[in-house]
């Protein structure tokens, strides 16, 4: 497959796509980056982080126009994560040439490195989430994770127009908040 | 523009600098606004951690597929050799004899890894050593007894259901697989949040104590379910059949 197939891939959130990226390059990056003497546990979870990043970038449209290599682009992404985990241990930091990411990447880098799972009321929010029916969790993915404009989900879904789209979002949100009032009480 | 369009607009990225201004000055001095947009807010962090979990499960099951596994827990390593063995056990069967008997201790051994703490993460040094904090390191530094008396401790204070999924974790790792069993069922009765993790351990404490019929049972769940470890799942059915 090519990059520009797998980046097309990622940006449809498919799980497939990012598997092939796993399986293409783990042997790689763990052994360009053993030259930076860092744990081999420790860029094993570099290397799955890097492909979340890759994973959410996609599909912001960072990777549209890309100008490197997909690979670069990971391998610059994990580089770039354990120079962060460099220094926030106060361990000497390698200088050299690094891939350039704007604000909104880094922002995406940090937030991901930075992960530390789900507190107990963001679970509860997900547990209520997933018996919302498939049209409300449908909306609420797409607006929320995958970044689409409501006028995107509007065309691409099938709804009437914006207004439609934009009252039916607001009912699954009401929705969401009386599942999850009932479950407090 | 309305206050749920600033908020839409907030998400898309398409305010413009005087909407933002607008945005801005509602967070400071509109309570229902901030409400509402922060409730949003959060459910697209969750909703994002939810999908990383999801995905690096995903990578750990690949992880398993290519056999090349290798636990973050220490104690475990002795149990790759198994897993190792068991696979090779399993393919000359296969191939040499095809007689269908099978080895539930190796099988076990092979997919036994006990699940990570979820609900209290653990900053090392943490002044407040609450219970709930101590029962989940002791978990964590594989102090079974410890941790199960914790537990036990815990339960009698607040009786939430994920303690019992914890509280069979600590049991299958003590072999004590029948005193987990009926812990795992009615934490999965109650809908628990992991239920899918409980059912998969469900499955293997039924494998360790041989019973196949109920173990293919929770596998074909697994399988169906399509959530949690749907592909060790298969391989596992496909182990036992």
């Amino acid at each position: 497959m090519t990059d520009r197939q797998l980046i097309l891939q990622l940006k449809q959130r498919d799980r497939n796509a990012l598997k092939a990226v796993y399986i293409d390059y783990k042997t790689e990056f763990l052994k360009f980056m053993s030259r930076y003497n860092a744990d081999t546990d420790i860029l094993e979870d570099i290397f799955q982080d890097a492909l979340i990043v890759l994973f959410e970038n996609a599909q912001a449209g960072k990777l549209d126009a890309l100008k490197s290599t997909l690979k670069t682009y990971l391998f610059g992404t994990g580089k770039f994560m354990l120079f962060k985990h460099f220094r926030d241990a106060r361990k000497e930091v390698p200088t050299e040439e690094t891939y350039l990411f704007d604000k909104y990447e880094q922002a995406v880098i940090e937030d991901v490195f930075e992960d530390e799972g789900l507190s107990n009321y963001q679970a509860k929010l997900v547990a209520n989430f997933k018996k919302l029916g498939d049209k409300c969790r449908e909306i609420l993915e797409l607006f929320y994770i995958q970044g689409m404009k409501l006028d995107e989900i509007t065309l691409t879904q099938g709804y009437e127009n914006k207004d439609v789209t934009k009252s039916q979002k607001s009912r699954c949100l009401k929705s969401l908040k009386q599942l999850i009032g009932n479950s407090n009480g | 523009m309305d206050k749920d369009e600033l908020i839409n607009g907030y998400f898309e990225g398409s305010l413009s600098e005087s909407q933002l201004e607008e945005f801005n000055s509602l967070l400071e001095k509109d309570v229902a606004f901030t409400s509402e947009f922060e409730f949003q807010k959060e459910l697209q962090d969750s909703l994002k951690k939810q999908e990383r979990q999801e995905i690096k499960e995903l990578f750990s099951n690949l992880k398993d597929e290519n056999g090349k596994t290798e636990t973050k827990v220490i104690k475990l390593r002795p149990w790759l050799a198994a897993a190792s063995i068991a696979l090779l056990a399993g393919l000359a069967w296969w191939f040499l004899f095809n007689t269908g008997e099978i080895n539930t201790e190796e099988l076990y051994a092979a997919n036994f890894a006990p699940y990570d703490n979820v609900i209290q993460p653990i900053e090392r040094g943490d002044q407040l050593e609450d219970l709930k904090t101590k029962a989940f390191t002791a978990y964590e530094n594989e102090e079974y007894p410890k941790a199960l008396e914790l537990f036990k401790e815990l339960q009698g204070k607040h009786n939430e259901a994920y303690i019992e999924f914890y509280k069979a974790m600590v049991l299958m790792q003590l072999n004590k697989q029948e005193e987990a069993i009926p812990l795992l069922e009615g934490y999965i009765e109650k809908g628990g949040e992991l239920k899918d993790r409980a059912s998969w351990y469900l499955a293997l404490a039924y494998l360790k104590l041989n019973r196949l019929e109920d173990c293919k049972e929770q596998l074909n769940l697994r399988i169906s379910s399509g959530t949690y470890k749907t592909a060790a799942a298969k391989k596992l059915l496909s182990q036992l059949e």
